[in-house]
């Protein structure tokens, strides 16, 4: 009674020197689509959340500082060793502040699922062709923010100097000065000098908890603004058209589904920084350019590059005169193709699908063999590098000779991505043909007959239906 | 006959040149060459007093001599001579000789199998009797005797030396040709030892002039103390890092947030 007397108080307070209301009354009649995976990027959005609560707790505990100092914290082993404050300080984080490792872990769980739900995103974007006209600005923001949340990762990851991480650095390092003329001055210019230096870990540092984070936050922003003014996109179905939304509105419905979303993805990370360990950098050791541990991986989000790297035979040539080192090709040029692709693929789709109009209804991802195909062929691609990546591991764990896996895997990411893009291609045209199956109910003459039938573009739309026909009889 | 260190190497070098192909024809001169290679299940060893200071048996050579019959003259020879499926052991010492029954990686199920960790074959007193009577072959190195360290300086040490194959966690790591650095959670103090001293298989051998006798004991103090604080903070996924961590975020993150929206939203119609 008290409550809601002094709420609509303060409303009625705030609605004559702001005039919330009708903007409110916008807000809470907005239409959120029902289908579940329109909640993958808020799964996304709620882990930033979680990354910025925990990441404000380590903050008030961690030095990013390369000078040396001693740790005379509880973890026994390195009571009484020098070194760096960076180090010690992540390790007094675990071990002597309360709740500290929980928060670390956590924070770093958050990461790993953030990225993960970002891609999870990104693939329901493509499959579905939301990319499309009017909403090209926020597959470029989406973007864009996928490519800070993994530069935002690594620096995270680089800045505790533990013998891993530095590791990790040290290969980011080389790959940044084997770019041809432009490499060894932004390297210098990036490290203050030659590798490690003692300006990395504090710039860093800033990049990690203020610039990019920011910048995320600020495209975060501009994201949701944009989603809300084009009104969310939907599937095909009765009553849907281009001009309308179906779905549940904010309040009473989807504020609350959302609110179970939050405290899910809070029970997850927390869950998993309570339970399961993450990075253990007192084990690592502190980073000393002369050792090294194994197996030594990045963080998912950066495996697929060093899957590349592991990869790639060591090639290095001369262009008017300039060395190109090793691991430009792999490092450099293979990440910027992926995104360069990425962010010109609404225009690139447009080849495939023709349709330059403006687009409410989303493609079913059968719509579109070739894009079914493409993305396939990414999953497998990208996939295999980060098994690529992991070649040690799987060296160690299944008694498989470490170099024969390289040599294997150089054929394995040609090829087999290939095979998947075409099988994906014909079950989805198998599927094309037949809109109400889902995928197990697909017979195999269905899957044949699409294979049988040649250039499927050539024909364009009409041909799905007469190969239901064919396929059913 | 040439000692036991250039035997290593001859066949080190041998290796390197047929990685996989000889694999069988490898198998002979490797023999005196335990590979160091434990799979990953390997139950922990079995029992951990050092052999020194086990109590002698009433007749322990003639039992050492009994066994040695049944479970290792058909491929050393009968007085340690060596034959062609296995080398001589005259002069390996009682360190080689516990090394390879205390860690079960002798006596090999075939004559062509590689050794690796396993259930040791033999009892703690049954071993010991094998290991005076290998050693009475010829004079060869004592089993080591392992003293208290100081687990701080052996954390600077183990970083600095072992780790880049063992792993900061322990948990062994990938060499070339399908060889791997043993996990040494399950090793006893003695074992670590015993094959830091000897450097059997891929692994160099580490003599006092390297590593004194203090910091041989550091070291072991600390790699067993790993299994006392590696483990903080929960569940440690082998030890392997960003890994197998990138599957838990994928499979058990991703994948429980994803049953959440299933169950949050609609399917499609």
């Amino acid at each position: 009674m008290i409550t809601r007397w002094a709420v609509r108080r303060m409303l009625w307070w705030l609605d004559g020197r702001l005039r919330i209301a009708s903007v409110a009354r916008k807000a809470l009649a907005k239409v959120f689509p029902d289908h579940w995976t329109f909640m993958l990027g808020e799964i996304a959005l709620y882990a930033f959340v979680s990354l910025v609560a925990t990441g404000v707790f380590l903050t008030l505990f961690f030095e990013p500082s390369p000078a040396e100092t001693v740790y005379t914290g509880v973890y026994g082993p390195l009571r009484g060793a020098r070194a760096s404050a960076a180090y010690t300080s992540t390790v007094a984080l675990s071990w002597d502040v309360r709740a500290g490792l929980l928060m670390r872990q956590t924070h770093h769980w958050s990461a790993l699922v953030f990225l993960s739900a970002i891609v999870a995103h990104l693939s329901r974007i493509f499959l579905t062709a939301a990319f499309r006209k009017p909403r090209e600005p926020n597959w470029l923001i989406g973007l864009t923010m996928f490519l800070l949340g993994i530069a935002t990762g690594f620096a995270g990851y680089s800045v505790p100097d533990d013998l891993l991480s530095g590791t990790g650095l040290r290969i980011a390092s080389a790959t940044l000065l084997s770019v041809p003329v432009a490499g060894p001055w932004a390297g210098f210019l990036l490290f203050g000098g030659e590798f490690p230096g003692t300006s990395i870990i504090p710039r860093l540092y800033i990049l990690h908890v203020l610039l990019l984070p920011g910048a995320i936050a600020a495209l975060i922003g501009a994201h949701l603004a944009i989603l809300v003014r084009q009104k969310h996109s939907h599937f095909p179905g009765p009553g849907r058209n281009q001009d309308n939304v179906v779905g549940s509105k904010m309040w009473p419905t989807y504020a609350f589904r959302s609110l179970a979303l939050l405290c899910a993805v809070f029970a997850v990370t927390f869950g998993l920084g309570g339970l399961v360990q993450i990075n253990p950098v007192w084990v690592w050791g502190p980073f000393r350019p002369s050792a090294a541990t194994s197996p030594a991986q990045p963080d998912w989000f950066l495996a697929w590059v060093e899957g590349a790297l592991r990869l790639f035979p060591p090639v290095e040539f001369r262009v008017f005169g300039y060395l190109v080192p090793a691991p430009f090709l792999p490092g450099v040029v293979m990440p910027g193709l992926t995104f360069l692709v990425l962010y010109l693929w609404p225009w690139l789709d447009r080849r495939i699908s023709g349709g330059r109009g403006r687009h409410q209804v989303l493609d079913r991802p059968r719509d579109s063999p070739a894009r079914v195909a493409v993305w396939s062929w990414a999953v497998a691609f990208y996939g295999l590098l980060l098994l690529a990546s992991s070649d040690d591991v799987v060296a160690r764990y299944f008694e498989i000779p470490v170099f024969g896996i390289v040599r294997t895997m150089r054929a394995v990411v040609l090829v087999v991505p290939v095979l998947v893009a075409i099988v994906a291609y014909a079950l989805a045209k198998a599927l094309r043909a037949d809109p109400g199956a889902t995928l197990l109910d697909l017979r195999w003459r269905q899957v044949a007959a699409a294979f049988r039938r040649r250039r499927p573009e050539a024909r364009a739309e009409r041909p799905a239906a007469s190969g239901g026909e064919e396929a059913g009889a | 006959m040439p000692p036991p260190t250039q035997r290593r190497t001859t066949a080190r070098r041998l290796a390197a040149r047929r990685i996989l192909a000889a694999a069988p024809l490898l198998a002979v001169p490797l023999l005196a060459v335990p590979l160091l290679t434990v799979p990953p299940a390997a139950p922990p060893a079995g029992p951990s007093a050092p052999a020194a200071s086990a109590a002698p048996s009433p007749a322990p050579i003639s039992r050492g001599r009994e066994l040695y019959g049944i479970s290792c003259a058909s491929c050393h020879g009968q007085r340690g001579e060596g034959t062609q499926y296995g080398p001589s052991l005259k002069g390996v010492g009682a360190a080689s000789a516990d090394f390879q029954l205390s860690t079960g990686r002798m006596p090999l199920p075939n004559p062509r199998a590689l050794p690796r960790r396993r259930e040791p074959a033999f009892s703690r007193r049954d071993i010991d009797a094998l290991v005076s009577y290998v050693a009475s072959f010829g004079p060869g190195p004592a089993v080591p005797a392992v003293g208290r360290g100081n687990v701080r300086q052996g954390l600077a040490i183990y970083l600095r030396d072992c780790a880049a194959c063992h792993s900061s966690t322990g948990e062994g790591g990938a060499l070339p040709a399908g060889r791997y650095a043993p996990s040494l959670t399950a090793s006893d103090p003695v074992q670590i030892a015993e094959a830091v001293r000897l450097g059997p298989g891929p692994m160099p051998k580490f003599g006092r002039g390297t590593l004194s006798d203090d910091a041989l004991n550091s070291v072991i103090a600390y790699i067993r103390s790993i299994p006392r604080t590696s483990g903080a903070g929960g569940w440690p996924l082998g030890g392997v890092g960003p890994v197998t961590e990138g599957a838990i975020a994928w499979v058990l993150g991703l994948g429980l947030l994803v049953l959440v929206i299933r169950a949050l939203g609609k399917r499609a119609r």
